[in-house]
């Protein structure tokens, strides 16, 4: 299952990241629910939750300490809502801060997995192309990794191998930052903080091995 | 000076660093920062110099990547994943 709301720059980017892995999805044969847009709201979440029970989840949008939001900031799991509906089951939230203590409580417990963020989860874009992510290949650097962890889960990897996937490739793009950095690239410095950012921020909390 | 004053200088020679680094980038560059949004280089910088969330959200951003940098944090990350 897959929510992506989209109605800012930063939802637009991760909308369509979050749309490449839908198309990897229907390579793999894999079936799922995707609510793009204004879908991505709590009553058509909850209701497919409660009837179909995905196993893996994949959330993207604006996020906080204690929960994570879908079309329009409207809260759709928070400490205090939705979270049971989360228990056992295996989360990416590509979002700000939701480690910190959501991911916490959504696994405590239970034998669920949360892969998320300590940090503010974030990234430079070229506002050159910002109304086509597609052409962005700023934003690329930043949003590739994250697309990473889902691309493996999909494939049966267990959140530790995807994380260290992930993480491996923030390292092989540090290293091309670097290098552009030597050309003098200007503001490259600025993208190895950001990128350092996410890389540090990111953490798998509860059940390390389970998969999909 | 007391402490407090020493820790006034600290703080406001942390924010000019910041700044001259925000001021190096090109102005096509935006950055967003999860809900708090989508930020020009100009804007960054208003942020920064009115001390305000997400210009200590930059600070501390800029500040852990120096300290990983220079305690060479960084290399042996680079090393381990690489």
């Amino acid at each position: 299952m897959v929510t992506r709301p989209k109605y800012d720059d930063g939802t637009e980017y991760l909308s369509y990241y979050a749309s490449l892995i839908l198309k990897e999805a229907n390579k793999l044969n894999i079936i799922y629910k995707d609510f793009p847009g204004k879908q991505a709201n709590s009553r058509e979440i909850c209701k497919y939750l409660k009837k179909k029970n995905p196993k893996l989840i994949f959330i993207n949008g604006h996020g906080n300490v204690d929960s994570l939001e879908g079309d329009k900031g409207e809260i759709i799991f928070s400490v205090d809502k939705n979270i049971g509906l989360l228990k056992n089951k295996l989360v990416y939230a590509r979002a700000c801060h939701a480690a910190i203590n959501f991911g916490k409580k959504m696994v405590y417990g239970n034998e669920g997995c949360f892969i998320g963020y300590f940090t503010p989860f974030s990234f430079w874009m070229d506002s050159r192309h910002s109304a086509i992510p597609s052409k962005d290949n700023l934003a690329k650097l930043f949003l590739e990794p994250s697309n990473e962890i889902v691309s493996f889960l999909m494939k049966g990897n267990n959140p530790k191998i995807s994380d260290k996937k992930s993480k491996k490739m923030m390292i092989d793009n540090i290293k091309k930052i670097l290098v552009m950095e030597e050309k003098k690239e200007p503001g490259a410095t600025r993208w190895l903080e950001v990128l350092w950012n996410n890389f540090e921020g990111q953490k798998v909390i509860g059940n390390e091995y389970l998969s999909f | 000076m007391t402490e407090e004053e020493n820790k006034i200088k600290k703080e406001e020679g942390i924010k000019e660093l910041v700044l001259a680094r925000i001021n190096f980038m090109p102005s096509n560059y935006k950055l967003s920062i999860g809900s708090e949004g989508t930020f020009t280089k100009d804007e960054l910088i208003q942020q920064v110099s009115a001390g305000s969330e997400i210009g200590n959200q930059v600070i501390t951003m800029q500040m852990n990547f120096i300290r990983a940098l220079t305690s060479g944090k960084l290399l042996k990350t680079i090393n381990q994943n690489g």
